[in-house]
């Protein structure tokens, strides 16, 4: 027999295996399953549960001042997830700090990339803000969280919020700005009202206590953490009146802790 | 069937998967790398389509500092970006420019310029649309009116600026001997584009970067501030003084300005159509400008969109008691119920002593920013 032919079914079937099989790519590695469930953290604003709406004249506090809100920008940071019977797990995602602009839709969302123990869940609770040791200088190169920078000679590090207003009421016709701009405070030496002598860490701690949930092994689970605007100047505790405050308060400790322990009242959350 | 044909198939099967090996490049210019100054920001604005080689700036130079670029070559109405953005003047006219009176500049026909310049600086960085409002951003329905490379083509055929017609100035260029092979090394082909000459100007004006001003070398460690420059500091950085820096940055934003939007209290009646609300119809854009950076504040008198402040005095009288309210004034120029910051003279003498720490001269005498030897 020609050994061409003794031969030509083997070179045609190696041939045949290698066109068949020389293209795969190796995607053989059995997927694994995953031990871990997600989060995702969608930021609301409301006021007086309205969902916000900015640069209009649509809104009133309890002292009959109409008002607008122009920018809200503010950080949260460790956001921890407290488990039922001890313990929490804490966001770790970009150092735990998340940036959020009522102005940039992308912000309203947070997606951290870490893996959820699955559990269940009691409460959830954030810091308003940056702590003593995230609050660092020069930490955010880039816009738009560089642009919170708060100046070194005022305790530095960077806006915890920023809250932009105009507002009028019977007797001021005219639109008035108000910022609400929290931060690192400042002691002012009683003599010599120019003089620091000391900073106050603003930064507060919020927890939500109903916000128990279970997390399941590959499931996501969405966050829902709502800004009430209306409660960082309607209170509880206390009500600021905005035809008697200082058109601004980042050089104001006082009238910043009056804002800061509203601000402990001013968020929700829903899970999802 | 042969045992050679077999084999053949055999090797065929074998390196059917492979991939062609790409073509080797007709042309490989040299890749050029913005080095970050000290605490500036790390995002950089250059198009996927307009990296930056050490080719494409060197023709955009020449581009720059060329009046045949207006298609033009009698030397009366030849123009370029050079013949108003002077080095000297951190890339502004400069209000004591010989032909432009007060620092308004206008085209060949005349016509002057609809808002007083920007200066060119730092424009690497600039994330938020180009021009006073902005309007030349990714957002903008004409997609040929979206980038700093557009700004060429632009300045070639507008009424105010060269007034020229974009294929006259392509083909006076493409006829000058050495262009050419520039245009080749830069991007491949001798052929002129218009296209190609706004992708190689844009690229020498990212390499625009002020850096080493006083205040710079202060944040570095290098040098001390002295005690009116200090003070001056703290009244622009604190909200019950001066607060510029909200709207101009700090230590915290280096490039002296946020490059955002603000109506500052100039006005009280708007009638610019060419204000930031033309772009975005948001009524509280209504007379708003981009506030400009304040590097280089010595050099890019006049003031203000419409250059109504020639001084830097003038402007700090502006914000300490001349703001006027209107229903648009931005919430961050809270001091409007004063008409201002109210700052005493001896505060507006130390907040202009720090403004004038920003003044970088190694920029204005940069000899890589200077006018290079033409083809």
């Amino acid at each position: 027999m020609n050994s061409t032919f003794r031969t030509g079914p083997v070179v045609l079937l190696v041939s045949l295996i290698v066109i068949l099989t020389g293209c795969k790519k190796d995607n053989d590695q059995p997927v694994p399953t995953p031990t871990f469930g997600s989060i995702n953290i969608q930021f609301k604003h409301v006021f007086n549960e309205i969902p916000l709406l900015l640069d209009t004249l649509a809104w009133t506090d309890d002292f009959n001042n109409s008002f607008e809100i122009n920018e809200v920008q503010y950080f949260i940071s460790d956001v921890r997830l407290h488990l039922k019977g001890g313990g929490t797990y804490q966001i770790a995602t970009s150092d735990g700090i998340h940036y959020v602009d009522a102005r940039i839709p992308e912000s309203h969302q947070w997606l951290p990339v870490d893996q959820i123990p699955p559990a269940t869940y009691d409460s959830v609770s954030f810091t308003f803000g940056l702590n003593a040791v995230k609050n660092q200088s020069n930490r955010f190169p880039d816009p738009p969280e560089r642009d919170m920078f708060w100046p070194e000679i005022l305790g530095g590090g960077y806006h915890y919020m920023k809250l932009n207003t105009k507002w009028k009421n019977d007797t001021v016709a005219e639109l008035r700005p108000f910022m609400m701009h929290l931060g690192i405070g400042q002691i002012y030496d009683p003599d010599k009202p120019d003089s620091i002598i000391g900073y106050v860490q603003n930064y507060f701690f919020v927890k939500l206590d109903s916000s128990s949930f279970v997390m399941e092994t590959g499931k996501l689970k969405i966050l829902v953490l709502t800004m009430h605007l209306d409660r960082w100047f309607d209170g509880p505790p206390d009500a600021i009146n905005l035809a008697t405050m200082p058109q601004g308060i980042m050089q104001n400790q006082p009238l910043m802790h009056t804002v800061c322990l509203n601000g402990r009242g001013a968020f929700s959350v829903k899970i999802e | 069937m042969t045992r050679n044909t077999l084999y053949i198939i055999l090797i065929l099967a074998l390196f059917s998967c492979k991939k062609s090996d790409p073509p080797a490049p007709s042309y490989q210019p040299t890749p050029y790398q913005i080095e970050i100054p000290f605490r500036f920001p790390t995002h950089l604005n250059i198009p996927d389509d307009n990296p930056m080689t050490v080719e494409g700036i060197e023709l955009g130079r020449m581009l720059f500092y060329d009046g045949r670029i207006s298609g033009r070559t009698d030397p009366d109405s030849m123009m370029c970006c050079a013949t108003c953005h002077l080095q000297s003047r951190s890339f502004e006219c400069g209000i004591d420019h010989p032909v432009y009176t007060g620092g308004h500049p206008f085209g060949v026909t005349g016509i002057s310029t609809p808002h007083f310049m920007m200066p060119l600086i730092n424009l690497v960085w600039t994330h938020t649309g180009y021009l006073w409002n902005g309007v030349i951003e990714e957002g903008n329905p004409d997609p040929s009116r979206r980038h700093l490379e557009d700004l060429v083509w632009m300045g070639i055929v507008a009424p105010h600026e060269m007034h020229s017609d974009t294929n006259q100035a392509k083909e006076l260029i493409q006829r000058i001997p050495g262009y050419p092979q520039r245009f080749e090394q830069a991007f491949g082909s001798p052929v002129v584009t218009v296209k190609n000459m706004g992708k190689a100007i844009a690229q020498f004006v990212r390499t625009l970067i002020s850096a080493d001003s006083k205040f710079d070398q202060y944040l570095r460690g290098e040098v001390q501030l002295n005690p009116a420059e200090l003070n001056g500091y703290i009244l622009f950085v604190t909200e019950q003084g001066g607060d510029c820096f909200h709207c101009h940055g700090g230590e915290g934003n280096p490039l002296f300005t946020t490059n955002l939007f603000y109506n500052n209290g100039k006005d009280s009646v708007f009638t610019d159509p060419r204000d930031r609300y033309q772009v975005t119809g948001n009524p509280n854009d209504i007379g708003a400008y981009k506030a400009p950076t304040l590097r280089n504040l010595l050099f890019t008198a006049p003031y203000m969109h419409d250059g109504r402040f020639r001084t830097i005095d003038e402007v700090l009288d502006f914000y300490s008691s001349g703001l006027v309210w209107s229903p648009y004034i931005n919430p961050l120029m809270h001091h409007i119920s004063t008409n201002g910051n109210q700052l005493t003279p001896a505060e507006k003498a130390d907040l202009k002593a720090f403004l004038l720490t920003l003044t970088d001269s190694t920029f204005v005498t940069n000899p890589e920013f200077g006018m290079p030897d033409l083809p």
